[in-house]
């Protein structure tokens, strides 16, 4: 194994990671907001973001920062993306919930 | 063999569907110049075929040029031999006088260019038979001239006979793909190989009965190409296609293809003797066939189909014997004057407007002496008189079944000989002696032949002449195709009397009985004077035995056809709605409808509710890999 040369404990960036993780994904549960739901997301990939750093300082990897601004770079776009359709869902009522989008009801 | 990069005979070949292209695409636009632009390209073809002479004359081999490689022991080659160019020449040569021919004959038809179209893509097709440097090449080529034929028949598609005519050729000519077919698969599992070369090199170290099956695949391939016995009955049905398509397909080039498949395969059949006799028989038994069918008929086309199956059966009977040359060279003359009999007769039903039966003919030889006499040198040649093209090749095809020891097949040669010229005559007179018995209304609506169409027979006449004279000095055309056949087909030893007293005595009394009992039938003054009641009379009592064509075609029927239609049947009433319609396809539905009500509810819309199912997915798998495994 490769030494480690970090200060702080790697293992605590993953336990804040994991934790950054579950806040996101019980944001996207549990909130009926599309902005929310967006950040919630962001917040999501941002965890698997600071992982992916920690373990490549921890490692002596640079693939992990490679990675970051993939992600960065996606999460971008999905970004676009998102708040238009938060916009479009914003129209016509002039409030916005997502349980309310339900055309694809099987 | 050797392979030089001789790129001469791709054009040759590839020159063909190019024009069948240019012709279909730019038909409409083209017009009239169709025709003349398809004869073009069968004159340069021609033109090429004869420039490839001296590179086939310096090669025994062959001119040799593969293209690629498709799998191994699978090559695209063409192999330019001197039997390949035998058939090139007439493909080529005649070809191009019939399309010269098909200019005028098919003058006004609603679709000229697709005509021409065709007659290209079959050139194209037979090219490829005959050019191919192994048996799947072989085969496509096999193919593509029933495609060709099927099309060609069945031209005018409003004619529900000639469509009918066009199915019955097409899926008979099937059956014999699929024994090529079969025969082919043999060769490989046994040779590992499929290029002439490899497999004629090795032929002699197969296994006696594997050749046996081999040969006898091969030869239901040549019996349904080539109109034989018990295969036959598609060749009459098939004139109801236009004139110079029976006369290029149905007598100069496709139907000759299973004597070209014979010869070409001899290796094959000198190793599987018991086969090798069937082809013998198969041939003697269709050649007298053929020729007592031709006795009863009164359509001059089906006259001279039914001559066509007699005369290959005659070619069938050389080669199957081991007279491989003088099968060959029988096919190189009649190629000349049976497409001289079908482009005459096409004139003479051009001139009376569509007229075919004989009995609303006669005394024809005044009003059509273009037709009268290429058709006159023509029948001299088929019957054998002495000196004309026929006499040659049928002389050298009898004589040798008596070399080669089977006097029986010789006397059946003869015999065939004799009814030969019986129903020939009979139709010379029929058609040119005595009055005029049809509408003369109809008459002058018929069409007086342009000189497309009168040269192209008048050289074909000539060529029934002299084309013979080829063997000349005696058994030139042997030495020429030595080569190929490797000094295999000649005779053991020279039969009791030589070729004078075994075979030309006893064919010119053939001839003489024949053509003397239709002259006394047909020809005498009193016949001709009381001709038109005499032939409808006769009509009546002819065997019904042989005007129903040994009811052959009801045989094939009972045996095959009904069997078939009854199976048909019985699927559509059972098969289709019980099994296809019910469990297949209804139930399966319905299986599939259930399934989607119970899990639709499912689908609820909510993009929270997917979340959550998509976050269970993923804890499984973590799950999963890291506690399981």
């Amino acid at each position: 194994m490769i030494p480690l040369q970090m200060s702080v404990d790697p293992n605590l960036y993953v336990a804040l990671s994991a934790v950054m993780f579950f806040i996101g994904v019980l944001g996207v549960v549990l909130r009926r907001n599309p902005l929310i739901t967006l950040m919630s997301i962001e917040l999501m990939w941002n965890a698997a973001n600071l992982s992916f750093m920690a373990y490549s300082r921890a490692w002596l990897n640079n693939a992990g920062h490679i990675f970051t601004f993939l992600v960065i770079t996606v999460a971008a776009a999905e970004a676009a993306i998102g708040l238009a359709i938060v916009v479009i869902l914003f129209r016509p009522h002039q409030q916005s919930n997502v349980d309310d989008v339900v055309l694809l009801k099987g | 063999m050797e392979s030089s990069v001789n790129s001469w005979p791709l054009i040759v070949w590839l020159l063909p569907i190019a024009g069948a292209v240019a012709i279909w695409v730019f038909g409409p636009q083209l017009r009239r110049l169709a025709g003349p632009l398809a004869t073009a390209v069968l004159g340069a073809a021609f033109v090429g075929t004869l420039a490839l002479w001296p590179a086939v004359a310096a090669q025994p081999g062959g001119v040799h040029s593969t293209m690629y490689t498709w799998a191994p022991g699978i090559t695209v080659g063409l192999l330019v031999d001197r039997l390949a160019f035998i058939w090139m020449t007439i493909i080529t040569g005649v070809g191009f006088l019939i399309h010269l021919y098909s200019i005028g004959y098919m003058e006004g038809d609603r679709v000229e260019a697709r005509f021409f179209s065709y007659l290209n893509f079959f050139i194209f097709a037979m090219l490829t038979l005959v050019m191919a440097d192994n048996f799947v090449f072989l085969l496509v080529g096999w193919g593509l001239v029933g495609l060709a034929s099927f099309w060609l028949i069945g031209f005018w598609t409003e004619r529900a006979a000639a469509v009918e005519a066009a199915r019955k050729a097409f899926v008979m000519n099937v059956v014999g793909d699929i024994g090529i077919m079969l025969a082919i698969f043999a060769l490989f599992a046994t040779f590992g190989s499929l290029s002439y070369a490899d497999v004629f090199a090795k032929a002699a170290q197969g296994p006696g009965a594997i050749m046996t099956l081999i040969a006898l695949g091969l030869l239901a391939g040549a019996c349904a190409k080539s109109a034989q016995v018990p295969l036959h009955t598609w060749l009459p049905d098939a004139m109801e296609g236009p004139t110079p398509v029976s006369a290029l397909i149905h007598a100069a080039t496709m139907v000759t293809a299973g004597v070209y498949l014979v010869a070409r395969c001899w290796p094959i059949f000198q190793h599987a003797p018991g086969a090798m006799e069937t082809v013998g028989v198969v041939g003697a038994v269709t050649a007298l066939a053929g020729a007592v069918l031709g006795m009863v008929q009164w359509d001059i086309k089906r006259v001279l189909a039914y001559s066509t199956m007699s005369q290959i059966g005659y070619m069938i009977m050389g080669v199957g014997v081991g007279a491989y040359s003088a099968g060959v060279l029988h096919f190189y003359t009649h190629a000349f004057f049976k497409a001289c009999l079908f482009l005459a007769s096409g004139i003479i039903i051009h001139g009376l407007a569509g007229e075919q039966d004989m009995r609303k003919m006669g005394g024809l030889a005044a009003r059509m002496p273009v037709a009268f006499w290429s058709m006159l040198a023509a029948t001299c040649a088929i019957i054998g008189v002495p000196l004309f093209s026929g006499w040659v090749s049928k002389d050298a095809v009898v004589y040798q079944t008596l070399a080669h020891g089977h006097p029986v097949l010789w006397a059946i040669g003869v015999l065939a000989a004799a009814v030969t010229a019986y129903y020939m005559s009979r139709m010379m007179w029929i058609t040119f002696a005595g009055s005029f018995r049809g509408d003369e209304h109809a008459h002058g609506h018929g069409h007086v032949p342009a000189w497309v169409m009168g040269l192209p027979v008048a050289l074909l006449g000539a060529g029934s002449v002299v084309i013979g004279w080829l063997n000349w000095p005696h058994e030139g055309f042997a030495e020429f195709l030595a080569p190929v056949f490797g000094g295999t087909d000649v005779a053991p030893a020279a039969a009791w009397g030589g070729e004078f007293l075994s075979t030309q005595i006893p064919l010119f009394l053939a001839l003489l009985v024949g053509a003397g009992i239709a002259y006394l039938q047909y020809g005498t003054t009193a016949a001709l004077a009381g001709a038109p009641r005499r032939l409808e009379h006769e009509a009546v009592r002819q065997p019904a035995f042989v005007v129903h064509l040994y009811y052959w075609n009801e045989l094939l029927d009972a045996l095959f056809v009904t069997p078939a239609r009854a199976l048909a049947a019985l699927c559509a009433r059972v098969v289709d709605p019980k099994l296809i319609d019910a469990v297949l396809v209804r139930d399966v539905a319905m299986d599939v409808g259930v399934f989607g009500l119970l899990v639709r509810r499912w689908q609820s819309g909510l993009v929270r509710a997917y979340a959550l199912t998509l976050l269970c997915g993923a804890a499984a798998i973590i799950v999963y890999f890291a506690v399981v495994r």
